[in-house]
């Protein structure tokens, strides 16, 4: 009877128990394919996703990286951007097809025209590669072979604070890790005795911004991943020499002492930061070694002094930075990030990105060449530049001799040079004003991705969870800028 | 009646859940990792395909022919075709990277297992629109083709069922250097011009008599000799030459199929030597094994292992050992001065010395043991000696080195004496040997032994020179 009715069914009208054992069949059978994924119900690791952390990814290029930041935006317009339109169109208002709407500064924003205004200084081909470079540096001129100048780097923000933090940190707003953090979250310590992130800054007679440490936090990372600040003078590290009395041994006890108590406390609360902070005891216990030896420039020899230029035997210039920059990366610090201040040219111009432009060149150029005759040059990563561009036209009253350029977030340049970046290239083409992108554009967040891959890391890969969200530096954006990798 | 129903119900859910299955492995392939038992089910493909092909076949011939179909046949059918499918997944897990004809045969053969499906459900439904059902016969019949047509060539071979001609051949395992190796490259370069059809200068190339024999300027190979065979000789002329060959316009050879030819010639030009009888450090041996795999750089697949453990416990505060890269035995190494030396760190490494590919020993004092370690570093790549107690003495026992492509050993007390040694490392690129003792003199006979290597002797006088020179140009300008 019951086949019977069955059978008088249509085959399409499925009924509720035919429903639910098709349904369970169906089910079954995906649960089947399923215990063929390893790892299906297991929770991501919290950080990398089973990629162990300290260890590039993929082999890497560069092992350092060694960051020149010109804190407060130097003019492209008179450094690797070069624009002879500016000079035969001098004076005339920038058009408005080329403006494009871009938002201004509260600095210029009020004024009624916005006059082109050409370099000051001129320019010339260098090297084999014929780049651009301008008359305010004849020393970065000699390197041109050795970098590789990008005239297309862009920026969302249009103020030093928020620029030099999305810079630093891959946002604008602040809170995030610095770049040197996330390296030395990503790859470790090379040397024990040494933070990996350390950071260098001087100060030069131009207009400058504020920098604050926040720009080197280790943001939501364990804190040994912040940066150090070294100071020039006597004490490098502040805080780092032992009390008078105190020999080295008696040292030796405290510490262990206390950190036998930190450990207890750990056992207790599980606090991750305990642990940080007994490595960081530790940490600074051998630099108390190791400081001071790798900060001695009195070693060097008489032609390195003049190849840096005498500067760099006055602790706190920029010249004695790049030395020491150069002496750190010997040491296997990973992320040397040195900021000079004063390149905030608003007014006076001329004058003053003369005297900043003397505080670097030479020095800059003279950590290049230094390297490479190391071979560091090869798995070092030197980058020069700042934190925005500068306009075209000029700020305040039209004098060819002594101007301002308020900022730009919308094109400006740096250089590379070294660990897996080809050199003696120009990547990236502004339009004739020296105002929008018309080539190759390299965002912040490219610029990011493409230092990571050098380092071997994948940006994509290198994470941490904090919140209930994982972060990258570049967050969700940054692409390989491919064409200027080796 | 009772039994057959219930039968039969079973035989539609075990489709069903074949299908999903099939599904679902397809949609989360990059997921899966399979258990070796079941990876194992996966060889059984090549058996099980053939009853899906036969007896799909048959049942399109019988429904084309308007035949009764048998449920049970259709049912065998169904199952059968979902089961190949399944086990022909699982059988191309196996291959890392899926080829192209792979991946055709895979699509297909999932198409084919859902189209049957389908037929069979619309035979089941009484589904008869018969232009539905024909157009399926036709698909079928077509994927039923090109699926076992790609499966073919993947088990035997692209060519398998081309017309025979003459085949490239692949490069064995031990070549026979004339027939693998020589002749290839001719085959390449030469012979479209140096053929029976065409014989250019009266010279044939296809074959091993011929090619000893020559042409119209004589004996293109003279044995032993390479520097007087014409062959080699017109190889090196002048691109512009009218005798250089390949003439202008042809790709010319690469410098290691130049060097192969020769040193095969200078070995005596034999027919029958194989690449096995050779010394592995020959000239000959590197430059083919270079054609064979140039990605040689891939070696650091065959390092021996290294745990983490050993890594960790080798680590000391002044010693930093580092994978190279994640899932890598390659190991990156630096040494610093600790405020008293002590080598033992260093020689400690011995057990982990081939994994070593990168070693940073600048600064230290060191002595005779740690170099004797060091020449034990047979895999070495990158090796940092400046500022280091390094003497020629002390050089000399690198020499094992080849694989070194960049060495640092500025500010040391190495000097001319190391030419030699230097000369020894094939491999080398960049060299670093400012404030040496190295003079022109060694400079030039390195140069003549490596024209392309990169030799940094520091900072140039110029660039000093250079230095003095104020900017004045600036300065006056500026108001």
């Amino acid at each position: 009877m019951k086949d019977k009715n069955k059978k008088a069914e249509s085959p399409l009208k499925i009924n509720r128990r035919h429903f639910f054992s098709q349904l369970s069949v169906g089910i079954g059978s995906l649960a089947l394919g399923s215990l063929l994924i390893p790892d299906l119900f297991k929770s991501d690791a919290d950080t990398l996703g089973g990629l162990p952390l300290g260890i590039p990814h993929f082999a890497p290029k560069a092992k350092r990286v060694i960051y020149l930041f010109q804190s407060g935006a130097p003019s492209q317009l008179e450094s690797f951007d070069y624009k002879p339109t500016l000079r035969k169109r001098m004076g005339e208002d920038l058009p408005d097809s080329i403006r494009q709407g871009q938002r201004l500064t509260g600095m210029t924003s009020g004024q009624k025209n916005f006059p082109l205004m050409p370099s000051f200084v001129d320019f010339k081909q260098y090297g084999n590669s014929g780049a651009y470079i301008s008359d305010f540096f004849p020393h970065i001129a000699k390197i041109a072979d050795d970098i590789c100048i990008i005239r297309s780097m862009n920026t969302e923000a249009i103020n030093h604070d928020p620029a030099i933090t999305f810079l630093q940190t891959g946002s604008q707003q602040s809170g995030r890790p610095s770049m040197g953090s996330w390296m030395s979250y990503g790859l470790g310590n090379e040397n024990k005795n040494l933070p990996s992130f350390v950071v260098l800054t001087s100060r030069g007679k131009g207009n400058s911004q504020g920098l604050y440490s926040k720009l080197w936090s280790s943001g939501f990372l364990d804190s040994k991943h912040q940066g150090v600040l070294m100071r020039s003078g006597k004490d490098p590290v502040l805080y780092l020499n032992d009390p008078d009395g105190l020999s080295r041994s008696d040292k030796r006890h405290l510490l262990d002492h206390v950190s036998s108590l930190n450990k207890l406390h750990h056992v207790e609360t599980g606090d991750d930061e305990i642990e940080s902070r007994i490595a960081q005891y530790e940490m600074a216990y051998r630099m108390q070694m190791s400081v001071p030896d790798v900060m001695d420039i009195k070693k060097e020899p008489e032609s390195i002094i003049k190849l840096y230029g005498e500067d760099c035997q006055v602790p706190g210039t920029y010249a004695a930075n790049a030395l020491q920059a150069r002496r750190l990366a010997e040491n296997g610090v990973r992320f040397i990030q040195l900021y000079h201040q004063g390149w905030d040219q608003h007014g006076r111009l001329p004058t003053h990105m003369a005297s900043q432009a003397k505080d670097v060149d030479q020095a800059s150029a003279a950590l290049v060449m230094d390297l490479k005759q190391r071979g560091m040059l090869e798995d070092t990563l030197v980058i020069w530049g700042g934190e925005f561009g500068r306009t075209n036209y000029c700020q305040g009253n039209f004098d060819p001799n002594n101007f301002g350029r308020d900022h730009h977030p919308r094109a400006f340049s740096i250089w590379m040079a070294g660990g897996g970046i080809k050199p003696g290239i120009t990547y990236g083409e502004t339009d004739e004003f020296g105002y929008n992108i018309i080539k190759d554009p390299v965002h912040v967040h490219d610029f990011h991705a493409t230092i990571m891959h050098c380092l071997g890391l994948n940006h994509e890969k290198l994470t941490y969870k904090y919140q209930g969200r994982r972060f990258r530096l570049t967050d969700v954006a940054g692409n390989l800028v491919n064409d200027i990798l080796t | 009646m009772v039994k057959f129903a219930s039968k039969k119900r079973w035989a539609d859910y075990i489709i069903l859940g074949l299908f999903t299955f099939l599904i679902f492995c397809f949609v989360f392939e990059n997921y899966i990792q399979l258990p070796s038992i079941v990876a194992w089910l996966g060889r059984w493909h090549p058996l099980v395909l053939h009853f899906p092909i036969v007896l799909l076949l048959l049942l399109i011939f019988l429904s084309l022919t308007k035949k009764r179909i048998s449920h049970i046949l259709f049912l065998i059918v169904t199952i059968s075709t979902l089961i190949t499918a399944i086990s022909g997944f699982f059988l191309g897990l196996e291959s890392p990277n899926k080829g192209d004809l792979l991946i055709k045969h895979q699509w297909l053969g999932i198409s084919l297992a859902i189209v049957t499906t389908i037929w069979y459900w619309l035979h089941q439904y009484k589904f008869y629109n018969k232009l539905v059902l024909s157009g399926i016969k036709i698909i079928l019949l077509f994927l039923i083709g090109f699926t076992g047509h790609f499966g073919g060539m993947i088990t035997h071979g692209e060519n398998f069922l081309a017309i025979p001609t003459n085949t490239e051949n692949k490069i064995p395992e031990n070549p026979i250097i004339y027939r693998d190796i020589v002749h290839n490259i001719l085959d390449n370069n030469c012979i479209s011009c140096h053929n029976p059809n065409k014989k250019k200068g009266g010279l044939l190339m296809t074959n091993f008599n011929a090619l000893l024999k020559g042409g119209e300027s004589g004996k293109s190979i003279i044995p032993n000799n390479p520097e007087q065979s014409e062959l080699i000789k017109r190889l090196h002329l002048p691109i512009e030459n009218e005798k250089h060959m390949p003439p202008e316009g042809k790709t010319p050879l690469t410098n290691n199929e130049i060097k192969i030819l020769e040193q095969w010639i200078l070995l005596g030009a034999l027919d029958t030597l194989k690449l096995n009888d050779l010394d592995e450090n020959t000239p000959l041996s590197i430059s083919i094994k270079k054609m064979i795999r140039p990605e040689a750089s891939n070696t650091w697949e065959s390092l021996p292992k290294v745990t983490d453990k050993t890594i960790e416990a080798l680590n000391t505060d002044y010693l930093t050992i580092k994978r190279i890269a994640n899932g890598y035995d390659a190991l990156s190494i630096n040494c610093y001065l600790p405020p008293e030396y002590n080598p033992k760190p260093i020689l400690d490494l011995l057990p982990i010395a081939k994994n070593i590919i990168e070693l940073d020993l600048s600064g230290l004092p060191l002595e005779r043991n740690e170099f004797e370690f060091l020449a034990t570093c047979e895999n070495l790549e990158h090796l940092e000696l400046d500022n280091s107690t390094l003497t020629d003495a002390y050089f000399s026992k690198l020499k094992r080195l080849s694989k070194i492509k960049s060495l640092k050993v500025y500010s040391t007390k190495i000097s001319d004496k190391s030419i030699d040694v230097l000369n020894s490392f094939e491999n080398l690129t960049h060299l670093y040997i400012y404030n040496t003792e190295i003079d022109e003199n060694g400079l030039k006979k390195l140069k003549v032994e490596k024209p392309s290597l990169f030799i940094n002797k520091g900072i140039s006088e110029a660039i000093y020179k250079s230095l003095e020179l104020e900017n004045d140009s600036i300065s006056k300008k500026l108001p």
